[in-house]
């Protein structure tokens, strides 16, 4: 008899990797396999599509930088979500969150930042970036404190607001719009002035990697600091885990719901302020396009952990660069790429049904 | 031939081993018992009966054929009933309308229901008006409605889960009888209980069960309620204590105090309460010109029926809900309306009655669970020093004796008793401290950490502490209280002092009858 006891051989595995690094690295390998299947299934050439998407991913150092630099906003995203989770509230508004950081911050560069000196024409914007998005989720924390309006309907509702908000503002001249030179200006804002741009990192070498890479290694960091080892983070969790016992041991539960949604939507606003400084430099309608629900899912991969989120972001990061090149290079549509990020994503939460499983009474 | 066979039952949840191939024969015609602890498996075996749960190896046998329900449904055809610990009727429906719920055909006879309650009204006195709503009705009588559902379909076995708890001595009596009648109408009852006073009064036989498994089968007539309860806990509890007499409580006799109880001379107040009102988000009254003072170095009992305001004032006290008028002084302090923290400042500790949704996070551990309202005494900078927190809360187990194998597990993990421990280190650590409030303290514990609480309650006061105690416990009140005030309706309808506690004159100030 060779048949092995299952639950011995998982037994065993779980000493040598921990299930929550085992699972999205399963899932994710069973994701690009199903992927490929897809890119064969459209008739292209899974050889050609695999050398595109590998060189969009990493085939060099603009490419990397450019992977990176995406992988930057997801990020700070992902850190707003678990840092929302851990008072238990989850905030799915990343998108609105980062069109309002990104809105601001064009304002800000554009009116007055570009001018100032020792490097505030770029702090100065993503500060103002960051304001908008804490303003937008704290907003969500309000109406949840005041009136227990559900934070993942007001924080959705509130990014179909932002979304059209920065829409109108990059449409109107009296606002963000750039003048009409000729017929074929679109609706978009100026290009930010130079002084506002986030600095480079390797400006030799043609990266475009810039300092949002220490901004984003500074606020993981910070974001596991409080959530692991502070007092505000267990105070957070608390309030999240059991509110009436939390106020009854003398802690403000309404003040941790909203601070949680404004450092969480902070974070994102800063995500979106880094996207325009960084790489893109002017605004447009769509700037966004999918990078607050992308930021969401690695918060939800990342099971709560900063580094989780870090390696996330990366994966994530890198996946869209390649994809972009996929579809340029070897027109195979990006959706495969989106299809396999939502693969990923579902197998994951359904091995959570596997690995959260305990004991019922 | 009995009435129902089980043989071997056994079941687990996990690794936890619920019941332990339990075998027991249940006769036709007897009320019969099942006494034990908390978690002693009395509620899975009823649920394996009532068919909510399968056995994991066993069989049982009803009237002689195989029995093995695969849902309440099942179980029910086969003629076993059960009353749950918790109703399951609609409140804003009528007594007739509740009744027809569940068996109603395509048609509605609300006139048959109503022939079929004058019926059980004339055998077993279970008497109801059919056009009351159950919202208008007390739990004892939302009880009898659950009753009445059973009996409706003219059952073969009738189990009772924890049916005494919510109820008020008179109403015990009334449930008590009705057991007897079913029982004399050929049917079985099984009893859930862990009130020894209720066994020795209805039942023929008692079964006690202990982790999971049976330790013994007695039949009452002229059984020994002292070694009941030796079996039911393991061990001989301090024989002269207050918790066996508590526990025991044969007869409606006034336990024995024990010789720490006695009125010391109680000082100053600490607590003064006067005409409190609260009225609740529907408008309804809830406490209505409640005025109460407790004293320096005394035990204050609250008795009463459960919804008369208890919950409320504990609430209030514990700075969880507003009052609608009135005043809360504390030592002196002001702490009307205040928010939790401001009345912890005053020097009030709580012990609130819900454990689980107030006193402590169970997700959390035990150390993060002691010093939760000093989140911040252990921290540099805003970031936490386990170790020191550590080591503070091993003192404070030691201290009050909460048994955990290391403070950083989980409060989850810990048994009821330890979590009350838990909950009351942390309350009677509180710097200032002048007043403890102890709502329904021992609720769902067993009986040895039903020993602990009251001995940490008894020092409390011994320490000059001003000590409210809320509890539905007749028998808990008169074993700890130096005096005793009965609410009824949100008022407080009377007071005894201790030598004069007497359960009668209690029960009827409790049901609003009488007033001393």
């Amino acid at each position: 008899m060779v048949m092995k006891n299952p639950k011995l051989a998982q037994g065993t595995r779980r000493k040598l990797v921990p299930l929550q690094v085992l699972v999205p690295v399963v899932s994710t390998v069973i994701a690009l396999g199903i992927g490929l299947l897809i890119i064969a299934a459209t008739g292209a050439s899974v050889v050609e599509a695999i050398e595109a998407f590998w060189d969009g991913m990493a085939g060099s150092d603009f490419n990397i930088g450019a992977s990176i630099n995406r992988a930057i906003s997801l990020a700070l995203v992902g850190l707003g979500f678990i840092f929302a989770s851990r008072a238990n509230l989850t905030n799915v508004g990343g998108e609105g969150q980062i069109a309002m950081g990104g809105m601001f911050a064009t304002a800000a560069a554009l009116h007055g930042a570009g001018g100032l000196p020792l490097g505030l024409a770029f702090i100065v914007p993503l500060a103002v970036g960051t304001v908008a998005g804490a303003v937008w989720g704290g907003l969500a924390g309000f109406l949840k404190a005041a009136r227990g309006t559900n934070e993942v309907i007001s924080t959705l509702l509130l990014s179909f607001i932002a979304l059209p908000l920065v829409y109108w503002s990059v449409e109107s001249f009296h606002l963000l719009r750039k003048p009409i030179s000729d017929v074929s200006s679109l609706p978009e804002s100026a290009e930010i002035p130079d002084s506002t741009k986030l600095p480079l990192l390797f400006p030799d070498n043609g990266s475009p990697l810039h300092i949002g890479l220490l901004i984003a290694a500074i606020a993981v960091v910070v974001v596991w600091l409080v959530l692991k080892h502070s007092t505000l983070g267990l105070r957070l969790r608390a309030v999240g885990l059991n509110a009436t016992a939390s106020r009854r041991a003398g802690m403000r539960t309404s003040f941790y719901v909203i601070l949680a949604m404004t450092v969480s939507g902070g974070l994102g606003g800063l995500g979106g302020a880094i996207m325009i400084l960084g790489q893109q430099f002017y605004l447009t309608s769509d700037f966004s396009s999918g990078y607050g629900f992308d930021g969401l899912v690695v918060g939800l991969l990342s099971r709560g952990s900063a580094v989780g989120v870090v390696i996330g972001a990366l994966l994530f990061g890198f996946l869209r660069s390649g994809s972009i090149n996929m579809e340029i290079s070897a027109h195979v549509p990006s959706a495969v790429v989106l299809i396999c990020q939502g693969l990923i994503v579902i197998v994951i939460a359904a091995s959570a049904l596997l690995t959260n499983r305990t004991v019922t009474r | 031939m009995a009435l129902l066979e089980l043989s071997g039952l056994t079941k687990r949840f996990g690794a936890f081993t619920a019941l332990d191939d339990i075998s027991l024969l249940i006769e036709r015609g007897e009320v019969h018992c099942l006494l034990g602890e908390n978690g002693a498996g009395k509620s899975t075996l009823c649920n394996l009966v009532f068919g909510v749960h399968r056995p994991d190896a066993g069989t049982m046998t009803l009237g002689g054929e195989p029995f093995d329900p695969r849902g309440p449904a099942e179980a029910l055809q086969r003629g076993v009933v059960m009353v749950h610990q918790h109703f399951s009727l609609v409140p804003n429906m009528t007594v007739a309308e509740n009744l027809m719920l569940g068996r109603a055909s395509a048609v509605l006879k609300p006139q048959d229901i109503i022939v079929r309650m004058e019926q059980l009204a004339a055998e077993y006195g279970l008497e109801i008006d059919p056009e009351a709503r159950i919202d208008e009705l007390s739990v004892g009588e939302r009880q009898r409605v659950e009753i009445i559902k059973c009996l409706l379909g003219d059952p073969q076995l009738l189990v009772l889960d924890e049916p005494t708890a919510v109820l008020q001595p008179d109403e015990i009596d009334a449930l008590l009888a009705i057991c007897r009648q079913v029982a004399l109408r050929g049917k079985s009852v099984i009893l859930v209980t862990h009130k020894l006073g209720e066994i020795s009064r209805v039942a023929d036989r008692t079964t006690v069960l202990r982790q999971g498994r049976i330790i013994e089968t007695v039949a009452m007539e002229g059984a020994d309620i002292r070694s009941l309860v030796r079996s039911m806990v393991g061990r001989d509890v301090q024989s002269a204590g207050s918790v066996l007499a508590a526990a025991v409580d044969i007869e409606g006799k006034t336990p024995a105090k024990s010789s720490s109880v006695g009125p010391t001379s109680p000082g100053e107040a600490v607590l003064q309460i006067s005409d409190l009102v609260y009225r609740d988000p529907h408008g309804v009254p809830r406490l209505d010109g409640l005025s109460l003072t407790v004293g320096t170095g005394e035990i204050v009992g609250i008795a009463g029926v459960e919804g008369n305001g208890q919950s409320e004032l504990g609430l209030i006290l514990a700075g969880l809900a507003a009052p609608s008028a009135g005043a809360i002084v504390v030592g002196g302090t002001q702490v009307t309306g205040c928010t939790p923290q401001e009345i912890t400042d005053a020097g009030v500790g709580i012990v609130p009655e819900d454990r689980h949704a107030v006193a402590c996070i169970k997700e959390l551990s035990v150390a993060e669970n002691l010093y939760l309202g000093a989140i911040g005494k252990f921290s540099r900078f805003g970031l936490l020093d386990k170790s020191a927190r550590r080591k503070a809360a091993e003192t404070m187990m030691r201290d009050f004796d909460v048994r955990a194998s290391s403070p950083d597990v989980s409060m989850a993990s810990l048994s009821g008793g330890n979590q009350q421990k838990a909950v009351l280190a942390r309350e009677l650590s509180l710097d200032p401290l002048v007043f403890l409030l102890a709502a329904q303290p021992t609720r769902g514990l067993d009986v040895g950490a039903i020993e602990a609480v009251y001995n940490r309650i008894r020092a409390a006061r011994d320490d000059g502490l001003g000590v409210l105690l809320i509890s539905s416990e007749l028998e808990e009140l008169m074993a700890v209280s130096d005096r005793i005030a009965v609410i009824y309706r949100g008022k407080l309808v009377g007071e005894l002092a201790a030598g004069s506690f007497s359960r009668e004159a209690i029960g009827a100030m409790m049901s609003g009858h009488a007033h001393v």
